[in-house]
């Protein structure tokens, strides 16, 4: 099915508000959803046998400082079954104050296993939360890491555990070292 | 006297582990030889290749990509110049379509070949290790005159290739085939007939296709689970439309399907159809430029764009997100080894200690491509 197609079946569903349909200029249009009906839309995409989306390619995560700051989330889906695919994004503003609690998004591990490990990617390297993740927690990086490098104003801290992050500091510990 | 009692224990397993394939750590609970819980901790080849992307030009960016897996170096290259070339709308010449594909097939023999390698290693058998090294070691040859490096090539560029073949690379690459193409059998002996062999890994860690599809499997893992879901075939990318190929699909001819054994047995088939495509090539060779010119400061209008390709360890999709300038705003790469990493947590549970390595190995999983 086209993505058009696809549209006019989700449409029927949950409704035609606030849905946002932006045709890329690059690369195939995707649907921005608000996230409160995205688990919804998500469990209505895999279950219905007219779209079958039985697999997500991709889950990544996205940061735009732009006008706003507000973080996306942007979901690759696919059907083995029929051989379509569909995009979705959702979008959430970024807080200020307490991101575990302002900067959350329905988690879909639940319809995609998939998801479970990108979820947890995406919240490490974004600090998006995921609710209703059973295993929620940092992937690559270490528990006690600070910070989420791929946000845009991400400052990495001079000091690791003792070690200093900076050249001029590793450098100056192997001079020391050296000599 | 106190009672007889039994209690799990958790065990480390790696990060240093020689199955692990790179720096990879599990921790288990065990109850004797059976795993209770199995917890991949992965992160530790973490090198924030996508913040990287995020700072420099596009086409610095290629050299990156041999890290990414690098055992199929050059089909990392051709998923992020693929990527590039349709977001910036470059046209690739024919000569440099069939260059890529022809050394995008020889990278994928001998990632399989590793892998095959190293899989009969990992379960205790050494020697066809060397064997599949020996074979790896004239492809790495052959690359070295192509393109002077050995194990991370950087040999595509956006709108062609580097270098042109060098002369009578033809020749040495038909003697390669000629001399690997009865070599498969060999291995079939040596490996896939052997009994041992047979029964550590027929039905073992069995993958149904639900699985598969639910974790996102991709490439060989996913067509060994019964999916005949191939992108050379089913998208054609480059010029794989027009070359001929079959792909292979795991059957319950020895083993059940989706079993280690079948995983395994996929790569040795598909490791035969290279070599069919690489025939094709030599055959079908056109003359004409290799490369085309390609601005020195490239841009990409503002949108985004999603693209996969199929390497060694599956399908390679770069998501791109550009805002016009000579850098990507994102760039997100999502690899094959990093899905099949995911359903070892689910699939490790309930196995022997000594099935989990099978089990790995089977996946073949290549931690930097987890980590990124």
């Amino acid at each position: 099915m086209e993505a058009q197609g696809i549209l006019e079946r989700i449409k029927r569903i949950i409704g035609e508000a606030d849905l946002v349909w932006v045709d890329d200029q690059l690369g195939d249009p995707y649907l921005v959803v608000p996230k409160e009906k995205l688990r919804r839309l998500a469990i209505y995409l895999k279950g219905d046998p007219h779209l079958a989306f039985d697999t997500l390619m991709c889950l990544s995560g996205v940061h735009n400082m732009g006008e706003r700051d507000e973080m996306e989330v942007a979901y690759h889906l696919y059907s083995l079954r029929h051989r379509h695919q569909f995009i979705l994004k959702v979008t959430v503003d970024r807080p200020a104050f307490f991101p575990h609690f302002y900067l959350r998004v329905d988690s879909v591990s639940g319809i995609w296993p998939a998801a479970a490990w990108m979820e947890r990617e995406a919240y490490d390297m974004f600090g998006i939360h995921f609710v209703g993740h059973d295993d929620f927690r940092r992937l690559l990086l270490p528990t006690d890491w600070e910070g989420h490098p791929l946000q845009k104003d991400y400052q990495e801290s001079d000091v690791y555990r003792g070690i200093g992050t900076m050249r001029e500091e590793i450098e100056g510990v192997l001079a020391e070292e050296s000599g | 006297m106190k009672p007889l009692t039994t209690e799990t224990m958790i065990l480390n397993m790696g990060p240093h582990h020689p199955s692990t394939h790179g720096v990879l750590r599990f921790i288990l609970r065990t109850d004797g030889e059976v795993i209770h819980m199995c917890r991949p901790d992965v992160g530790y080849l973490h090198r924030g290749l996508e913040k990287i992307a995020e700072q420099l030009p596009y086409a610095h960016f290629m050299p990156y990509t041999d890290r990414l897996d690098y055992l199929a170096a050059m089909n990392c290259n051709l998923g992020y110049a693929v990527t590039v070339e349709q977001a910036a709308d470059i046209e690739v010449p024919p000569r440099a379509e069939y260059i890529r594909v022809l050394a995008a097939e020889l990278n994928r023999i001998i990632s399989h070949l590793i892998s095959v390698g190293t899989f009969a290693m990992d379960i205790g058998a050494v020697t066809p290790f060397t064997h599949t090294i020996r074979e790896r070691e004239w492809v790495n040859d052959l690359f070295e005159e192509l393109c002077g490096a050995r194990l991370t090539y950087n040999y595509i560029r956006f709108g062609g290739v580097a270098f042109d073949l060098p002369e009578g690379f033809f020749d040495r690459l038909s003697q390669f085939l000629d001399y690997f193409e009865p070599r498969l059998e060999q291995y079939n002996r040596f490996i896939s007939k052997n009994k041992i062999f047979k029964e550590r890994l027929v039905g073992v860690a069995v993958i149904s296709w639900q699985q598969a599809l639910d974790y996102a499997l991709v490439g060989p893992n996913l067509r060994a689970s019964g999916i005949d879901w191939d992108l050379r075939r089913d998208e054609p990318y480059s010029v794989y439309g027009d070359l001929e190929f079959d792909v292979p699909v795991g059957t319950s001819e020895v083993g059940v399907v989706g079993d280690c054994y079948t995983r395994y047995w996929v790569r040795i088939w598909e490791m035969e159809q290279s070599v069919r495509i690489l025939r094709q090539c030599i055959a079908k060779m056109p003359e004409g430029p290799y490369q085309t010119k390609v601005k020195r400061k490239l841009k990409v209008e503002p949108g985004e764009i999603y693209v996969r390709t199929e390497a060694p360890r599956g399908e390679l999709g770069f998501y791109l997100i550009s805002q016009g300038g000579i850098r990507p705003h994102r760039l997100k790469i999502r690899t094959g080894s990093f899905s099949a990493m995911s359903i070892v947590e689910e699939l490790g549970s309930g196995l022997m200690v000594a099935d989990l390595v099978a089990l790995i190995a089977s996946l073949d999983v290549v931690a930097p491509e987890v980590d990124r």
